[in-house]
C-alpha cells in the first residue's frame, strides 16, 4: 500500500488548510501593519497636510527622546509587575479550581467577571472607586483621602492593581487548561509512593504544566507591553506623565497631536519590543525541544 | 462548517447595513448627517431637526452620536476626516481643535455664505477669534462653557472675590465643620488642568499670549502654580483634586464634600435638581484673583463646521441647517431644554430665555469676560507638553520655575521645528 | 478545618472577583440622585434597567455585539483550526516562519492600525457595517487563536494521527475526524477569549460604526453620558447586563471543556 505521507501531497493539503487563514490577514491585517511602518518614514502631521519621505529621521529623534524612554521604563515595570502579579494569584485560582472547592461552578462563572465586563466600564468603575474623596471602603481601612491616582507613584500601581483583577481570570483559564491535561493516574502514583501534597506540586505538577504557564505568561507579556485601556482611563497618563506607557505615549502624539509620522515610529518601536519578547520565547522554546 | 457559517453571518452582517447608502440619498430624499454630543434627555434637539425637514422637504437630517469626551470626538475625526470621510456633513467643533481643523483643510470656507465680519457682530466676543482665521469663517459658534466658581452659600456668607479670602473662608468652614474639604477644582492631568492654570495666570494678573508666542517664564505664572501647590499642600484643597475631573470634582461638591468648586456651569443644573441635597444652597459667582476684580474664566463650547469634502450641490442646504441650529430662536431653545449657554448675543436678550432659564441669562457677564485659550493649529500638541508639566508643578514633583522652564523649551522646540 | 479554610479562600476570590461588579448591580438598583451624594433613603427600582433598554436601545446594541462575538469567534475557530491543524501535524517547511508572522502581525499597536484600516474598510465599502467589525476583530483574534489551537493540536499524539492517515483520511478529514474532537477543551477555551475579546472591544467598534442600529455595546454605553455627567445608575445596569451574556458563555463553554476531559479523550 502507498504511504500516504508523500511530502508532496501533504504540502498541497497544507497550502489549502492554511489559504483561508493567509488570506485573511494579508488582506486585512498585513496592509495597515505596512502602511504604519511605511508611514513612520514620513513626517505627517495633519494639520500641515504635509506628508514627506524624511527616512529615519523620526527613529533619530526616538532615541534622543526622553519621553520615549520614560515610557519604555514604565511600560517595562507594568509589564514586569503585573505579569508576575497575574501568573502567581492566576495559578494559585488554578490550582484552587482543580482541587474540587465547594461552590465550583458559582466560583468558575464568578472570576470571569472581572474580563468579562468591558474595559471602558470597569476601569473607569475602579477609577470612581480611587477618587472617592474621604469616603467609602478606603476611607474605613484607615486610607483617609490619599490620592491614589494623582500621586506620582500610587497611580502606577493603582493601574496595575486594575490589569491585575481584571486579567488573572484570563491567565487562571489557560493554567487550569493545562492543569486538567494531567492525567489522574500521576496523582495517585504519587500518592501511592507517599508524596507530600507540596512535593507533588512542586515536583509533579509545576513541570507538567509548565509549557502552558510559560506560553501564558509569554501572551500576557505581549498583552501587558501593549496595555492601553486601563492606563488611559484611570490616569491618561498622569500624575506628571509618571505612568505614561508607550501605548499611551502613542495615542497621544498620534489622536491628540495629530503626528502621524512620528506616532507610527513609536508603534513600531513598541512593536520590536514585543518581537523582542515574543523571540525570546521562540528561542526558549526551541532549546526546551532540543533538551 | 463552522468557518461556512462564520463566512456567511458575516457577509449577511456586511449587506444589513442602515439605509444611507454613499451618495447620501435614501428613498429619495437627500441625507444630511449631523455628528453632535449628546445634550441631554428632552427631545428640543430633534425638534430642532424635524422643523428644518418641514421646510425642506426632501431633506432628511440624521443625526449621530459621538461620546461626551472631548478626547474621544477628537480622535474620531481625526481618523474619520484624514481617511477622507464623506458620510457626515455638519459636525461639532470644540473651540481649541477649529484652528487645526481649518489648518488641515477639513473644514469648509463658509465665508460666501457668512461673511467674518456677520459672525463678530452676531456672536459673543472672543468668538470670533476663535472660528475666523485669515479673514474667513470656519465655523458658527454653537454653545459657549466658562469657568466659574461655586459656592455654598449656608456656610459662607458672600463669595470671594480674592484668593486670600477663598482660602481663608475655606479654612473657617473647614475649621467648623470635620468632614468637608475646602476648595475643589480640576487637578487630573488633561486639558481641565490646563483650564484651571490658565485661569489662575490671568487671576494673578499675567498674560499668556503676546503677538503669538505663548507666555510661560513670567512671574504670574510662577505665581499661580505656587498658589495651586499651595492649596494642596496646606490642605485647603483636599488631596484627590490631583486625580479630579470636573464630574469628581463635582460629586465631591454635591456630596457636600467642599466649600468651594471651580466647574464649568453645568454642574449647578445637577445642584439643582429636585431631590438635591445641595438645592437652593449654591451660588455661583466669579473666579476670585489677586486684586479682587472678577476673574477671567476660560472660554470653551463647542461650533458647528461643515464637513470641506461634501458635494457643491449639498454645500447650500448644510449651510442652511447650520444657520437654523445657530439661529436665536434655536438657541433659547437648546438653552432652555439642556441649560446649553448660546453663542449668539441675542439670544440673552430674548424674555423667554431670561424667564425659563435665569440662570443662563445671569451668565452672560460671565462669557463677555471670558478668555480663550492659545488660539493656534497646534493647540492640542501645545496642551499635551503643557499639561505634563502642569501637573508636575502641582504635585510637586518639580518645583514650578523648572516645571515653567521645562514647558518652555518644549514648546519652542515645537514651534522652531514646525 | 481544611474545608474552613477552603470556604474562607472561596468567599475571598468571590469578593474580589464580584465585588465591584457587586457594587455594580447595587448602583444599578438605586435611582441616580442617590449617587450625587447625599441623605437619600434606600430606594430600589428596576428604573435604570427600563432606562437603559428603553431609552437608550441597548437591546439592540446587545444583539450587535453578541452578533458580531458570536461570527468573529466561529471564523476564527472555523479558519484558524484548519491552519492551526496543518501547523501542527502536516509536513512543510518554515512553520515557525508562518506561525511567528501571524502572532507578530497581531502585536502590532491597535492605535496605528486604526487609520489604515479604516481606508481599508472604506475601499471595500463596509464602512458602518457590522461585517467591518467582524473583519478587524478576526485580525486580531486569528493569529491568538492559531497560536493557542496550534499547542492544542500539537498536543494530540502523532499515533493518532498517523493511524488516521493510513487509514485513508486526507489531512482535512482528519482534522474534522481526529482534530476537532480531540481538542475541543483548547477549543472550548479559545472560543471563550475571543468571544470576549471581540465582545468587549472599543476603538474599531467607534472609529467604524455610526449609525445607532449598528453600535456595539462599549460604544452605547459610552453615549450615556451627556453634558459630562455618567449616568452612573444606567451604565452600572447596561454593564451588568452586558455581562450576562459573557458570563454564559463562559460557563456553557467550560462544561464542555471539563466533559470532554473526563471523558479521558486527550490521553489515552
Amino acid at each position: 500500500m502507498q504511504r500516504a505521507r508523500t511530502e508532496h501531497t501533504e504540502k498541497a493539503w497544507a497550502a489549502i488548510m492554511m489559504a483561508p487563514a493567509v488570506l485573511v490577514l494579508a488582506a486585512v491585517a498585513l496592509y495597515p501593519t505596512l502602511a504604519s511602518i511605511w508611514l513612520s518614514f514620513h513626517r505627517l502631521i495633519l494639520v500641515f497636510h504635509e506628508q514627506r519621505f524624511v527616512g529615519f529621521e523620526n527613529y533619530a529623534f526616538l532615541v534622543k527622546d526622553a519621553r520615549f524612554f520614560g515610557a519604555l521604563g514604565h511600560t517595562a515595570y507594568f509589564t514586569v509587575l503585573s505579569v508576575t502579579a497575574e501568573l502567581v494569584l492566576g495559578l494559585g485560582l488554578a490550582l484552587f479550581l482543580q482541587a474540587g472547592p465547594p461552590a465550583r461552578t458559582l466560583l468558575r462563572a464568578a472570576i470571569l467577571v472581572p474580563w468579562a465586563i468591558p474595559t471602558v466600564v470597569s476601569a473607569r468603575m475602579w477609577a470612581w472607586f480611587f477618587t472617592q474623596q474621604g469616603d467609602g471602603l478606603l476611607a474605613a481601612l484607615g486610607a483617609r483621602d490619599i490620592a491614589w491616582l494623582g500621586t506620582p507613584g500610587y497611580a502606577m500601581h493603582a493601574a496595575i492593581l486594575v490589569d491585575v483583577w481584571k486579567t488573572t481570570p484570563f491567565v487562571a483559564l489557560l493554567l487550569l487548561t493545562g492543569l486538567v491535561g494531567i492525567p489522574p493516574a500521576i496523582y495517585d502514583a504519587a500518592a501511592i509512593d507517599g508524596a507530600s501534597r507540596l512535593r507533588t506540586l512542586f515536583r509533579i505538577t509545576l513541570p507538567l504544566v509548565r509549557p502552558v504557564f510559560v506560553v501564558t505568561a509569554l501572551l500576557r507579556a505581549l498583552d501587558a507591553f501593549r496595555v492601553f485601556d486601563v492606563v488611559y482611563v484611570l490616569t491618561e497618563g498622569g500624575p506628571a506623565n509618571t505612568t505614561e506607557t508607550l501605548s499611551v505615549y502613542a495615542y497621544k502624539t498620534m489622536m491628540r497631536a495629530g503626528d502621524f509620522g512620528y506616532g507610527s515610529a513609536l508603534s513600531v518601536m513598541t512593536f520590536i519590543c514585543v518581537l523582542f519578547l515574543a523571540a525570546g520565547y521562540f528561542a526558549w522554546a526551541r532549546w526546551e525541544e532540543n533538551r | 462548517m463552522a468557518a461556512l457559517a462564520g463566512l456567511g453571518l458575516a457577509a449577511s452582517m456586511s449587506s444589513c447595513r442602515s439605509e444611507r447608502a454613499h451618495g447620501g440619498r435614501s428613498n429619495g430624499k437627500i441625507a444630511l448627517v449631523i455628528k453632535y454630543q449628546p445634550l441631554g434627555e428632552a427631545d428640543a434637539f430633534q425638534r430642532l431637526l424635524r422643523d428644518f425637514e418641514r421646510d425642506h422637504p426632501g431633506v432628511s437630517v440624521v443625526a449621530e452620536a459621538l461620546p461626551t469626551s472631548s478626547d474621544v470626538a477628537h480622535q474620531f475625526f481625526l481618523t474619520a476626516l484624514e481617511g477622507q470621510a464623506r458620510d457626515f456633513d455638519l459636525f461639532i467643533v470644540d473651540i481649541v481643535w477649529v484652528a487645526e481643523f481649518a489648518r488641515a483643510g477639513w473644514l469648509l470656507d463658509l465665508s460666501p455664505f457668512v461673511a467674518p465680519s456677520e459672525v463678530r457682530r452676531d456672536f459673543l466676543a472672543g468668538l470670533g477669534d476663535a472660528v475666523v482665521f485669515d479673514d474667513k469663517t470656519f465655523a458658527l459658534p454653537w454653545y459657549v462653557d466658562t469657568g466659574v466658581l461655586y459656592y455654598r452659600t449656608d456656610l459662607v456668607t458672600h463669595a470671594p472675590s480674592t484668593y486670600q479670602e477663598l482660602i481663608f473662608a475655606a479654612e473657617r468652614a473647614m475649621r467648623e465643620r470635620a468632614e468637608i474639604g475646602g476648595f475643589v477644582w480640576q487637578g487630573r492631568q488633561y486639558e481641565g488642568l490646563v483650564c484651571n492654570v490658565y485661569e489662575a495666570i490671568w487671576g494673578h494678573g499675567g498674560e499668556t499670549q503676546q503677538g503669538g508666542h505663548l507666555l510661560l517664564q513670567t512671574d504670574a505664572a510662577r505665581a499661580a502654580l505656587h498658589y495651586l501647590q499651595s492649596l494642596l499642600r496646606t490642605r485647603v484643597s483636599p488631596p484627590t483634586v490631583t486625580s479630579a475631573g470636573e464630574e469628581e470634582a463635582r460629586r465631591a461638591f454635591q456630596a457636600g464634600k467642599a466649600v468651594f468648586m471651580r466647574n464649568w456651569p453645568y454642574a449647578f443644573a445637577e445642584s439643582e435638581r429636585a431631590g438635591s441635597n445641595l438645592r437652593g444652597k449654591v451660588g455661583l459667582a466669579p473666579l476670585p484673583t489677586v486684586t479682587g476684580e472678577p476673574g477671567h474664566g476660560v472660554l470653551g463650547g463647542y461650533q458647528l463646521g461643515v464637513n470641506a469634502r461634501i458635494a457643491e450641490d449639498k454645500r447650500e442646504l448644510c449651510i442652511a441647517l447650520l444657520r437654523h441650529l445657530t439661529s436665536r430662536a434655536a438657541s433659547v431653545e437648546l438653552a432652555i431644554a439642556y441649560g446649553r449657554s448660546p453663542a449668539r448675543r441675542d439670544a440673552y436678550d430674548d424674555p423667554r430665555l431670561v424667564s425659563e432659564a435665569p440662570l443662563v441669562a445671569a451668565l452672560r457677564p460671565a462669557f463677555e469676560r471670558a478668555r480663550p485659550r492659545p488660539v493656534t493649529p497646534y493647540y492640542m500638541m501645545l496642551s499635551d507638553l503643557l499639561q505634563g508639566e502642569f501637573s508636575a508643578a502641582i504635585t510637586g514633583v518639580r518645583s514650578p520655575e523648572e516645571a515653567l522652564a521645562r514647558a518652555q523649551a518644549l514648546v519652542d522646540r515645537l514651534t522652531e521645528v514646525r | 478545618m481544611r474545608r474552613a479554610l477552603q470556604w474562607c479562600t472561596v468567599a475571598m476570590v468571590l469578593a474580589f472577583a464580584t465585588g465591584p461588579l457587586f457594587s455594580q448591580v447595587v448602583t444599578s438598583l438605586r435611582p441616580d440622585r442617590a449617587l450625587g451624594g447625599g441623605e437619600t433613603p434606600f430606594a430600589w427600582s428596576l428604573a435604570n434597567y427600563r432606562g437603559a433598554l428603553e431609552g437608550r436601545a441597548l437591546g439592540r446594541s446587545l444583539l450587535n455585539s453578541i452578533a458580531v462575538a458570536g461570527a468573529t469567534t466561529m471564523l476564527c475557530l472555523g479558519i484558524g483550526s484548519l491552519a492551526a491543524f496543518a501547523l501542527a501535524k502536516l509536513r512543510f517547511r518554515g512553520k515557525g516562519l508562518w506561525l511567528g508572522g501571524a502572532l507578530a502581525i497581531s502585536m502590532f499597536p491597535a492605535i496605528a492600525t486604526v487609520s489604515p484600516l479604516y481606508l481599508v474598510i472604506r475601499a471595500l465599502g463596509l464602512r458602518d457595517t457590522l461585517g467591518a467589525l467582524v473583519l478587524s476583530y478576526v485580525t486580531f483574534a486569528l493569529p491568538l487563536s492559531l497560536f493557542l489551537l496550534t499547542r492544542f493540536f500539537r498536543e494530540i499524539p502523532d499515533a493518532i494521527y498517523e493511524a488516521a492517515r493510513v487509514d485513508g483520511c486526507t489531512p482535512l478529514q482528519a482534522w474534522w475526524h481526529v482534530g476537532l474532537p480531540l481538542a475541543a477543551p483548547g477549543i472550548a477555551s479559545t472560543a471563550i477569549l475571543v468571544f470576549i475579546f471581540a465582545y468587549n472591544e472599543f476603538l474599531y467598534a467607534l472609529t467604524f460604526t455610526s449609525s445607532p442600529e449598528m453600535r456595539t455595546v462599549p460604544v452605547a454605553i459610552s453615549l450615556f453620558a451627556s453634558n459630562r455627567v455618567e449616568p452612573w445608575g444606567e451604565i452600572a445596569a447596561a454593564s451588568v447586563m452586558a455581562a450576562v451574556p459573557l458570563v454564559l458563555v463562559a460557563i456553557v463553554f467550560q462544561r464542555r471543556i471539563v466533559t470532554a476531559l473526563t471523558q479521558g479523550a486527550v490521553k489515552d
